[in-house]
């Protein structure tokens, strides 16, 4: 463990840390826009420039590793004017058009020239023209005058996603970033270049001009698109939630995340949701209380059960709900009525082992690994073949489905719902709303459930690691958590989340909002 | 004093182009005498020759060789053929008028760095050196001096030509490493420096054209023979391409130390009549320029002008008397460079082409007085900044130019026109 002075601090550090990285870890600042800690080196921005004890010319701090006894700062007045110059050079060709940018608010050349910056700019000659709104694929917008060509991008797809769509073209300050023969930038991890890039010429075109980033709040969860359980950052205000991206964490998803699973925010937001309870069937839906619906569910199960005996009550999971909500339901489904007909309900089978070799996994839930172990620790996982014999049978007196919180990735829900429709009665457990489900002909109740964005809980990953993960915010006040569900059902309680308020409301932001309408 | 023809002994002759010329004065002799030496031996004896690299930057040649590792690793020797330095073209020369004596001069290094494989890096404009040394490669193949068991010696070597596309930085030894790999030419970060991962990730050596050219007369006459020619710090001879206001512009080979009015005034025959020296660049246009003054007194060595703020670079010395305008001048110079610049670093992208803009204010009439300062601001934190040295290069020239002729410059800010009587917008 090497020690090293950071501008006059000691501290030690790993063995082949980069001064950047002792700079950092120092906690003193250090300006850069090239280099990226999950990226290589391509030291071009000329920002992190540090005197070293011994050495006569300036280095950068992110090509040199530490060894013991190095001594370097970067508080000098020779490096001050230094970075002072290294970002006047930067935006002398920049179109400083923040005010209609969406980088503006979490720019770095915004960030780092107010803490750095000359304040005295000398440039009065004509700027560089460069192409301006390129869209290089399906979700990404390149602005080529913005560019500060830190490569961070092209580096990107070339070492992390390994599809090589980018690079500079041209020399000088002519150069641009483009796609190779016009071909689209559009590999399942494009979205990544957009967060890497420090400045507003990689933008979203799916988030770009629908926020400005200082009104949104954001926290920290976990992505339920796959198995591998990116950890994520939310990004929401009272309009709803706007985009994903990803939160580093060195043992799942380092710094990445893919473009699926930034998709996940869509149904969460309030259109896409199950906002009431109902009852009924295909061509007749009554909105009811959710309580006053479970309990009906949970009077029908137990009558069931009296009558007829345990098998005529059956349960379908699947891997989108958390480790404790599964456990309660479980719980009450093997305790108190002992039955023991529990089915795991697998969405797209084909693709269930699938796997890009980056993240993203072809088992399109967050939670399948916790879900089976809490099936093997029980023993009651049943084939899924006994199911449809006992529904084709007509022996189904309850069914109860802890539905899809995306209905998006399950390919098979309307082929499974017309098989789910031979029981005599259908609890449907879910967030979202469906067509699909309301086509269904048997009496049905259908509740909404909270989605990972307004719950607390555990998810256990393709890797057997636990996330756990806390609530964020509340959109839909009425729907319930699978934990409540149980409560009600089982006639414990009342659940709690009638009182429940939405912390999105449209109505309660500015004027403009007001104006528009929701998004 | 005279010209001393250590290397350019037959240029004037024709013959010398081909194999059977080139063994008549003793071509591939040197070769059959290195072959039957010590690798280490050789490399001792560059050492010391104090033979200095001849591309610009001056390194001992002996010294760079003792850096490759030894591991086994494959390694390769890099010849840098990508004279594109303004001012320089003495390597076309020698390329032009003694192909065979580069390949000679190549063989022998590749012997003693234990390289089974060379490239010409080729600047693409030279079309004719890329034809005759590809010519003399496949004579010196058919003469038994490259391929398998080299005059039976055991070491094989085989050599290619490469030719770049006429970008300046692919003259930066990683920056023509990575257009060799295929890649766009630009510099590479050091470290890793190109001995210890170089071309394709190998320990690569990378030796100008006169350089290598050079470790001919070492090996054949001997280190202490070599060293009677120049300074004690600047052993040899050296060529020099003279271009500009003399009246027999060329290339001339003398000893280093040799005054630069000699060089001038006797094997250039001087001025035009009537014409007075203003100016001279010693070592291609990114040297800073000397003032006729300096110029009476510096010697053509790397230690002499490098006292006088500048440097012997390729050797590439171009004359500018007193009819042209040193605005005029600076505006080329940076257009060049701002052309040139591969764009990788912040501060030589935007650099380069502000002090280009800057200038070219000046000249058309649109100059400021706080220009001619900015221009030296900006230049100054431009230099030591960049993986390579074209920031530097860039900078280096508007500086000096600026600091020696800020009359011209303020003129032309002030009436709007040149102060130079007959240059091109007195």
């Amino acid at each position: 463990m090497p020690k090293v002075k950071v501008n006059g601090k000691e501290i030690e550090v790993k063995e082949g840390t980069l001064l950047i990285e002792a700079f950092k870890q120092a906690k003193e600042d250090i300006a850069h826009y090239c280099w990226h800690p999950g990226l290589s080196t391509a030291g071009v921005c000329r920002l992190c420039m540090v005197e070293i004890e011994g050495n006569p010319r300036l280095q950068i701090a992110c090509n040199t590793v530490v060894t013991e006894g190095m001594s370097a700062c970067n508080n000098s007045d020779k490096i001050k004017e230094t970075v002072k110059w290294g970002l006047d050079f930067h935006l002398i060709n920049h179109p400083l058009d923040c005010p209609i940018c969406d980088q503006a608010g979490e720019c770095g050349l915004q960030d780092q020239y107010m803490k750095f910056g000359k304040y005295t700019p000398e440039m009065s000659e004509h700027k560089v023209k460069k192409h301006k709104v390129v869209s290089l694929g399906e979700r990404v917008v390149l602005d080529s005058e913005r560019c500060i060509l830190c490569s961070r991008c092209v580096r990107f797809t070339s070492e992390v996603s390994k599809t090589n769509e980018l690079g500079i073209f041209n020399r000088g300050d002519r150069a641009e970033i483009g796609t190779f023969d016009g071909k689209p930038l559009d590999n399942n991890y494009s979205m990544n270049t957009v967060d890497i890039c420090p400045v507003g010429a990689l933008t979203s075109k799916d988030f770009r001009f629908r926020q400005r980033v200082w009104y949104l709040k954001n926290g920290t969860s976990i992505c339920t698109g796959c198995s591998t359980g990116c950890n994520i950052k939310a990004y929401y205000n009272e309009e709803g939630l706007f985009r994903i991206k990803p939160e580093p964490n060195p043992d799942v998803n380092v710094y990445w995340m893919c473009d699926k699973g930034r998709e996940i925010y869509k149904h969460i937001n309030l259109d896409a949701r199950l906002t009431e309870a109902r009852s009924g069937q295909a061509g007749n839906w009554q909105v009811r209380e959710s309580a006053e619906c479970l309990k009906e569910a949970g009077d029908a199960i137990r009558q069931a059960v009296k009558d007829v005996g345990p098998t005529r009550v059956a349960m379908v999971l699947t891997g989108q709900h958390s480790q404790e909500e599964y456990q309660e339901l479980v719980n009450f489904y093997l305790g108190d009525l002992a039955c023991r007909e529990i089915y795991h309900w697998i969405n797209n089978p084909e693709q269930m082992e699938e796997f890009d070799g980056i993240l993203y996994r072809g088992d399109r839930n967050p939670n399948t690994k916790g879900l089976l172990g809490i099936l093997a620790k029980e023993k009651v996982n049943a084939p899924w073949k006994q199911l449809e014999d006992r529904l084709n049978q007509d022996s189904v007196d309850v069914l109860v489905v802890a539905g899809p919180e995306d209905p998006s990735v399950f390919p098979d829900l309307m082929e499974k719902l017309h098989l789910f429709g031979k029981a005599k009665k259908l609890l449907w457990l879910s967030s979202t709303k469906s067509e699909i489900v309301d086509q269904v002909t048997t009496p049905t109740w259908q509740i909404p459930l909270k989605t990972f964005f307004e719950k607390d809980g555990t998810f256990v990953n393709f890797q057997g690691k636990k996330q756990e993960f806390k609530r964020i915010a509340t959109i839909v006040p009425k729907a319930m958590g699978l934990t409540d569900v149980t409560k009600v059902l089982s006639g414990r309680g009342e659940g709690a989340s009638q009182g429940d308020k939405s912390d999105l409301d449209w109505k309660k932001t500015n004027f403009f909002v007001q104006q528009r309408g929701p998004l | 004093m005279m010209e001393t023809k250590l290397l350019t002994e037959h240029y004037d002759k024709d013959e010398y182009i081909g194999l059977d010329g080139y063994k008549k004065h003793g071509g591939y002799e040197v070769l059959k005498k290195a072959l039957k030496m010590d690798p280490k031996a050789i490399i001792e004896e560059v050492k010391a020759s104090g033979l200095r690299g001849r591309g610009g930057a001056g390194f001992p040649t002996g010294v760079k060789w003792g850096f490759l590792p030894d591991n086994g690793e494959p390694r390769y020797l890099l010849c840098n053929a990508d004279e594109g330095e303004p001012g320089t073209f003495k390597d076309r020369a020698m390329m032009e008028r003694a192909p065979h004596q580069l390949i000679e001069g190549m063989i022998i290094s590749a012997f003693a760095v234990k390289s089974n494989k060379s490239y010409i890096y080729v600047r693409g404009e030279y079309q004719m050196c890329i034809r005759k040394l590809e010519k003399a490669i496949r004579e010196a193949y058919d003469g038994g001096f490259l391929g398998k068991n080299i005059l039976g010696s055991g070491f094989d070597h085989d050599m290619d030509v490469y030719s770049g596309a006429g970008a300046y930085i692919c003259g930066e030894e990683t920056g023509m490493i990575s257009s060799l790999e295929g890649k766009k030419g630009q510099p590479k970060l050091k470290p890793p420096f190109p001995a210890v991962q170089g071309y394709l990730a190998k320990p690569t050596i990378v030796n100008n054209v006169e350089t290598l050219a050079a470790v001919g007369p070492i090996i054949r006459d001997g280190a202490a023979a070599y060293r009677k020619h120049g300074t004690e710090k600047s052993a040899g001879t050296k060529l020099f391409s003279v271009s500009g206001n003399v009246k027999k512009p060329g290339v001339y080979e003398v000893p280093l130390g040799y005054p630069l009015i000699d060089l001038i005034n006797v094997e250039c025959g001087g001025l035009e009549p009537g014409r007075k020296l203003k100016a001279v660049i010693p070592g291609g246009s990114s040297a800073p320029v000397l003032t006729a003054e300096e110029a009476m007194k510096a010697t053509m060595d790397y230690e002499c002008l490098q006292g006088m703020g500048s440097m012997l670079g390729s050797g590439a010395v171009i004359v500018i008397d007193d009819t042209n305008c040193m605005v005029d001048m600076l505006k080329v110079i940076m257009h060049f460079y701002h052309h040139e610049s591969c764009g990788q670093c912040t501060p030589c992208r935007e650099g380069t082409g502000w002090l280009h803009k800057i200038v070219n204010s000046i000249v058309t009439g649109e100059g400021r007085l706080q220009d001619i300062d900015l221009m030296l601001r900006v230049s100054r934190q431009m230099m030591g900044k960049t993986i390579c040295a074209l920031s530097d290069a860039a900078a280096m020239p508007a500086i000096s130019f600026v600091e020696k002729f800020r009359d011209e410059f303020e003129f032309y800010v002030r009436e709007g026109r040149s102060k130079v009587k007959g240059s091109l917008h007195a």
